[in-house]
Order: structure tokens, then C-alpha cells, then sequence
């Protein structure tokens, strides 16, 4: 192929992705001396104005793509490559936008911690993994990068190592992303067996290899002539859906991201908006081509599962952190929802909003969390700082933080003026354009939605009256004070992302949002207006209504219900999802790996020991050898050299008679035996 | 008469007598005579066969050269004889058994 030449977009990619890296190479070498953050924030910045550049060159305009051999195997090359194209320019944007006010943050919120040269070492890792997997051009380096994701977010999750529930989490996250991961490689062994290419463009543009490939009867034939069953088709399907589900925490594989809050916060809101769980995402748009009816429809109900089981969730948790680690997964249910029914543009621009609202949520909570801490410490009180119970009357004394989380709430819940109403609606009204040409049961799902819908808009605001408006739990929450500049600047900034200005000029109409504009899919169902102007006014009523119940419950302190009930305890045991896998997956296996310890203490040891004990026998024995044989030779050498000079010493006394009487006894000797001869 | 082989057995005797004193005496004097009595021994045999050498008196020449050498012979040992005598404080041949100066 000929030399790919590099123009000054790709030289920008290639500098945004790899500054953050740069960053944490220079944090790593220079080890526990480095508790500044200026490297971390300085390349995360220079990364965000590269990303900039790139946008601007590469929005609506043709894709870029470069690639280099990689290696060769066989006669088959790889290759690693840049792809810039709508999607991935915007993702390679949105991730630094997104790192920058984090960064910034943790400078405050990460403030004196023993760990904090890992901490920025950790945080560029992360952003170059994420960076990375979004311009990557081809599944395997995307898999590299999904894996270097999967690891840093297990070393930010495990941060506080020390504690116990930061280790169990991070191998929980861990494992259970393994799973995921081999989800991916199964779909891209599949893809590689029957297009012989992992080459993203070429798999998966408009016409490209997998649009190409027909189902021919019960062979699934693609046009360079290779075939497979075409159970293969719905297998690689599943398969890249299981990795999507595990990285995006989609149910019944969500359990790691609510234990994953034993991270710190700014962490959590990084993980939660812009990298890790939007890969899986990420990766579903990216190679949607692939999937067929029966996927999709599988998509549509693990989406739509998930996002009303973890709404229902978060709705009687305590733990401010866990609230919003469910609304996350409900949110990733949506969009997962969303490209199940085929509107990736939609659901792409929900994870852009969906990024500015949550992370600007989880930094609040922070803010909130560091303010519980302090007073914590302060008056020696014996209380988590992370649960909403011991909060409340915080609006008068940290007042922006309350607007700003207010403002996330509202994106949240899905009204306007925010960015989140224009996402959310957008989605339902596609899910209810879906159903109306669909048969059977998936008329359901719109409904599920729009329940899930109601229920997010009931927990953010119970979350946020119980925090900031209800009565004071504590007297000691009347010594709380606003956060550090440090930690505001970044969380403003992030509210002002939230609202509609910056994705579209219409508050209302979500036809005019540039994200949505730009990444329009081929081919899409009948638009039905009515839905356009029923669902949105719909989705806002109920919204508000669940204001109002939450604020009649909460705010007003007439909370009416007992809380023992059925419903009550399956959300706030979360469905009991953790302790089915308890009983039914992680007891098992802990058994098995004990009969298997069991079986290699007795067999395998047994039969190594054996080994040993033969060798020892063989060695005491070559031992007994070489002591009474080698050595009895050598020694029995010396000896008779020792003796002989012992008897030869008799003779040198030095005394000189004695010489001659021998010499004349020889003489004679040597005359008689002359004698006898002659005789 | 006397012939060669009375000659013979007095001197096998004297050289006899001579080593004996020279292997068996304690005292380096008599050493140094045994050794005079075995140069006398071999010296008797020289004139026993000088008979046979009547024109040129080898044998009798030869003799006067070995007393005359033994005689320097006698001078020279008893001189080293004394020395050790001087250093041993002894001249029996058993004490000085030492190669090296103490």
C-alpha cells in the first residue's frame, strides 16, 4: 500500500490521543515526588484544544482515515490506523471536554491524599484509553483500547485500596468486564473467519462488508465469496452485544457500576459520563451494520430492561452515589434502547448530554460529599457521609451547588430548557415512532420507557429535595459552606453544557441538534407528528408530577409509606441481583475452586511431591557415591601420597653416616645382584 | 711368597676397618681416620699392581700422589672439622645434621 501521509487533522488526533498518555508516563517516572497536577491538567488541556482542532476539520466533512502495518501473521497483515469520521471526532472531543473540569476538580477534591501522584498518573492512563478506543480504526486496537480502559478503571475504582470494598469492587468491575471482553473477541474471531478484515470502515461503511453480506437461505454469504451459517450472524450480534452490555453495565451485568462508587468521586463522574461506560455504547454505533433483527430486537429488550430495573433501583437508595450510579445504567438502557431500535444518532447525542448532566451530578455530590466529610471530622460524628438521610437544609448554606444540581436533575428528568430534555424526548418519540411499526409485545416498550422516565424524574427529585431543601437532619449541617472555586468552576462549566444552547437553538424541536444532523442513519422508519408533539408534552407532565409527589413526600417531610413493603425492599436490595450472583454463580465457584484446590493439593502436589521425593532418592544415592567412591578414591590417593612421604621421611635424617651406609648397602646390592646375574 | 692376593686381603681388611670407623664411630676425628685408613687401603692395592708396571712405576707414582692429596685431604678436614667443632660444641657426626645456618 503507499505511504500514508499525514495532514495536520490526523497530527492533532494523534497528539490529542497521546498527550494524556505522555502526562502519565511523565507522572509515572517521576513516582511519589509528584503531587502537583500541573502535568495531568496540562496535557488533558492541550489534549482538549488537539481534539478542538480535529472537530472542527473533521465534522460533516469526508472521513480521515490512515492506517500502518501493524504486524504480519502468516500472510495476513494488521494494521493500526486513525479513523476520523463524524462519530469518533465528536467522542475524541467530548472525552477531553468532559476530563478537563475533572481534572480541575480533583485538584481540590484529591486535595493531601497519600495517593494523588497515582491518582493523575491513573486519570491520564484513562483518558488515553478512551481517547484511543474512539479513533481507533480497526477492532483489534479498539479491543487493546477497550481493555486499557477496563484496567485503568480498575485501578481509579480500587484508588483506596485499602479499603476493603474499593478492593472487592474494582476485581468485581474487573470480572465482571472480563466477561464482556470476551464477548468482543468472540465477535471479532467471527467477523475475522468470515471477512478475513477488522478494518472498521471497510467492515461497516454504508457499503461496506457487512452491509454487502446477505443471509442466502440458511448461509450467510458475504461479497468477497466467503459463508457461513448464518447463525453466525445473530452470533457475532450477541457477542458484541455482551461485550457492549458488560462495558455499559446494561442488565443483568450492571452489578459492578454501583460498587464501583468506592472510587473517588471524581473518578466516578469520569467513568459514569465520558469513558468506560460509553464505550460500550460507543461500540455498539460503531459497528451497528452488523446486527440483525433478532439482535436488535435483543438490544431493544436488554436496553429497555435496563433502563426501567435500574430506575426502579435507585428509587429507595440512601447512598447519594448509588442513586446515580443506577440513573446512570437506566440512562445507558436508554441509549442501548436507542440503537436497538436503530436511531444511534440519538442515542450517541444522549451520551453526549447524558456526559455534561451526569458528570456534573456526580462532582456535585461530591462537592456534598467532601462538605459531609469535613463536618464528619470535624464534630467527630459517627455517620456516612455518603447517605442522603443525614443530609438536607444544605440550599442555604452551599446555594451554587444547589443551582448547578438542580440543573442536572432537570436535564435528568428530561425538561426543557435543558440539553437532556432534547435527548431523552428524542429517544422516547423514536421508541413510540418504532412500536407503532412493529408487531406483537414491542408496542410494551415505549410505555416501559416512559415509566422509567417517571420513576428518574421521581429519584433525582427525591435525591435533591432530601439533600437540599428538606428539613435538617443534623444540626451540624448548619456549619457547611459552599466548595472551593476549585471544585465550582468546573461544575458551572458543566451546567452551562447541559443546557440547549450548546447542541441546538430550538429548545424544543430536536431536528435542528447539529450531533443529530451529523450523524443521520441511512435508512429510518415514518416520522409520525403526532408523537413529535404528543410524547414530549406527555414525558414533561409526568415529570412534573413526580416533582410534585417527591416534593409532597420529601421537602414537605408527609412521607406515606411504610417502607416494608415488597416493591419497597427488591429496590433497595437492588432486585437482589448481587446476592442471586452470590448464591448462584460466586458460592459455586468458590466451592469448585475449593474441590479443585482440594484436587491439586492431593493429585497435582501429590505427584510433584512424588517427583521430588524420587529425585531425592536418587540424589542421596549419588550423594552416597560420590562421598565413599569419588571422594574415597581421591582421599585414599592422598592418603597413600601422605603415607609414602611419611615413610620416605624416615629416611632423610639428615645425618651422614647414615647416607653413606645406605649408599654402600646399594652399592653392594647392586654388586651381589651383579653377581647372582653373572652366575 | 707373598704373592697379589695377600696385598689384596690386606687391604680388603684395612679398607674394612676403615669403613667401619667411618660408618660407626662417633667422633669426626675418627671418621677422618677411617677415611685415611680406606685412601691407605686403595693406596696399598695402587703398589700391589704397580708390580705389573715395572718400566714406568705407574703404580708407585700414582701412590705418592694419593698420600700427598691425602695428607692435604687431612689438613682441609681437620680444618673443617674444628670450625664445626666451633659451632656444634660437638664433633660427634649425629649432632650435625643441619643444612641450614640456625
Amino acid at each position: 500500500m503507499p505511504q500514508p501521509t499525514l495532514t495536520y487533522p490526523l497530527i492533532a488526533a494523534l497528539t490529542a490521543v497521546f498527550l494524556p498518555f505522555a502526562g502519565c508516563l511523565i507522572n509515572a517516572l517521576s513516582g511519589r515526588k509528584r503531587t502537583n497536577s500541573g502535568i495531568a491538567i496540562g496535557t488533558i488541556t492541550g489534549s482538549l484544544i488537539a481534539a478542538a482542532y480535529v472537530f472542527t476539520q473533521v465534522w460533516g466533512v469526508a472521513p480521515l482515515h490512515i492506517q500502518w502495518e501493524w504486524f504480519v501473521i502468516g500472510t495476513r497483515s494488521f494494521y493500526v490506523g486513525l479513523l476520523l469520521d463524524n462519530q469518533s471526532a465528536l467522542m475524541l472531543l467530548l472525552v477531553p471536554l468532559i476530563a478537563v473540569p475533572v481534572h480541575l476538580y480533583s485538584v481540590a477534591y484529591m486535595k493531601d491524599d497519600p495517593g494523588i501522584h497515582r491518582y493523575w498518573m491513573y486519570l491520564g492512563l484513562f483518558c488515553f484509553a478512551m481517547m484511543a478506543l474512539v479513533v481507533a480504526d480497526n477492532l483489534l486496537l479498539m479491543y487493546v483500547c477497550w481493555e486499557l480502559v477496563g484496567f485503568a478503571s480498575y485501578l481509579l475504582i480500587g484508588f483506596w485500596f485499602t479499603k476493603d470494598t474499593a478492593a472487592q469492587a474494582s476485581k468485581k468491575a474487573f470480572i465482571v468486564n472480563r466477561i464482556g471482553d470476551l464477548g468482543f473477541l468472540i465477535g471479532m474471531a467471527i467477523l475475522y473467519a468470515q471477512f478475513g478484515t477488522l478494518d472498521i470502515r471497510a467492515l461497516f461503511q454504508g457499503d461496506g462488508l457487512v452491509a454487502s453480506a446477505n443471509v442466502v437461505g440458511t448461509e450467510w454469504v458475504t461479497s468477497v465469496g466467503s459463508s457461513m451459517p448464518s447463525v453466525w450472524l445473530t452470533a457475532a450480534g450477541i457477542a458484541f452485544l455482551l461485550g457492549a452490555a458488560a462495558k455499559s453495565a446494561q442488565f443483568p451485568m450492571h452489578v459492578w457500576l454501583p460498587d464501583a462508587m468506592a472510587g473517588p468521586t471524581a473518578v466516578s463522574s469520569l467513568i459514569h459520563a465520558a469513558t468506560m461506560v460509553a464505550a460500550g455504547v460507543f461500540l455498539l454505533a460503531r459497528i451497528f451494520p452488523l446486527f440483525n433483527a433478532t439482535t436488535l430486537a435483543i438490544m431493544v429488550v436488554v436496553g429497555t430492561s435496563t433502563a426501567f430495573v435500574a430506575a426502579y433501583f435507585a428509587l429507595a437508595q440512601y447512598d447519594i452515589k448509588k442513586i446515580l450510579a443506577f440513573s446512570t445504567i437506566s440512562q445507558l438502557g436508554f441509549m442501548v434502547m436507542g440503537i436497538g431500535i436503530g436511531a444511534y444518532h440519538v442515542a450517541l447525542f444522549h451520551l453526549v448530554t447524558h456526559a455534561f448532566f451526569k458528570c456534573l451530578l456526580f462532582l456535585s455530590a461530591g462537592a456534598v460529599i467532601h462538605e459531609m466529610q469535613h463536618l464528619k471530622e470535624k464534630n467527630k460524628l459517627d455517620i456516612d457521609p455518603q447517605d442522603i438521610r443525614n443530609m438536607g437544609g444544605l440550599r442555604k448554606h452551599m446555594p451554587l451547588t444547589f443551582v448547578v444540581m438542580a440543573v442536572a436533575g432537570l436535564a435528568l428528568a428530561g425538561l426543557p430548557p435543558t440539553a437532556g430534555y432534547l435527548s431523552k424526548d428524542a429517544l422516547l418519540v423514536h421508541a413510540f415512532e418504532w412500536a407503532a411499526v412493529q408487531r406483537g409485545v414491542a408496542g410494551v416498550v415505549p410505555y416501559l420507557l416512559l415509566a422509567a422516565s417517571g420513576f428518574t424524574a421521581f429519584y433525582i427529585a427525591r435525591l435533591v429535595f432530601k439533600v437540599f431543601v428538606a428539613p435538617s437532619a443534623m444540626a451540624t449541617t448548619a456549619a457547611a459552606h459552599e466548595a472551593n472555586k476549585w471544585m465550582l468552576m468546573p461544575m458551572i462549566f458543566l451546567a452551562a453544557c447541559s443546557l440547549f444552547p450548546l447542541f441546538s437553538i430550538h429548545p424544543f424541536d430536536v431536528g435542528h441538534v447539529w450531533v443529530i444532523q451529523g450523524m443521520l442513519p441511512l435508512a429510518l422508519w415514518p416520522a409520525a407528528s403526532l408523537y413529535h408533539t404528543l410524547v414530549p408534552v406527555f414525558a414533561t407532565l409526568l415529570s412534573l408530577s413526580m416533582f410534585a409527589i417527591a416534593w409532597r413526600w420529601y421537602a414537605k417531610g408527609t412521607y406515606p409509606l411504610r417502607g416494608r413493603g415488597l416493591l419497597y425492599r427488591l429496590s433497595f436490595h437492588q432486585g437482589y441481583v448481587d446476592r442471586f450472583y452470590h448464591v448462584a454463580l460466586v458460592d459455586p465457584l468458590l466451592r469448585l475452586s475449593r474441590f479443585f484446590v482440594t484436587i491439586d493439593r492431593l493429585v497435582v502436589d501429590g505427584v510433584v511431591d512424588g517427583c521430588g521425593r524420587i529425585g531425592r532418592l536418587f540424589a542421596g544415592l549419588a550423594a552416597w557415591f560420590d562421598h565413599y567412591v569419588v571422594d574415597g578414591l581421591v582421599r585414599f590417593v592422598g592418603k597413600m601420597a601422605f603415607w609414602l612421604g611419611n615413610v620416605l621421611r624416615r629416611t632423610q635424617t639428615g645425618r651422614v653416616q647414615y647416607y653413606l651406609f645406605t649408599m654402600f648397602f646399594i652399592v653392594l646390592m647392586v654388586l651381589i645382584y651383579q653377581m647372582i646375574i653373572q652366575a | 711368597m707373598i704373592t697379589l692376593t695377600h696385598f689384596l686381603v690386606v687391604s680388603a681388611c684395612i679398607f674394612a676397618a676403615g669403613l667401619y670407623a667411618v660408618l660407626a664411630r662417633r667422633n669426626a676425628i675418627m671418621v677422618l681416620v677411617g677415611i685415611e685408613l680406606i685412601i691407605n687401603a686403595a693406596i696399598l692395592n695402587l703398589v700391589a699392581f704397580g708390580r705389573y708396571d715395572r718400566g714406568q712405576y705407574g703404580g708407585q707414582v700414582f701412590a705418592l700422589f694419593a698420600i700427598v692429596l691425602a695428607a692435604a685431604g687431612v689438613a682441609v678436614a681437620l680444618a673443617i672439622i674444628l670450625n664445626v667443632y666451633q659451632h656444634y660444641q660437638s664433633i660427634n657426626p649425629d649432632d650435625i645434621r643441619d643444612l641450614k645456618d640456625q
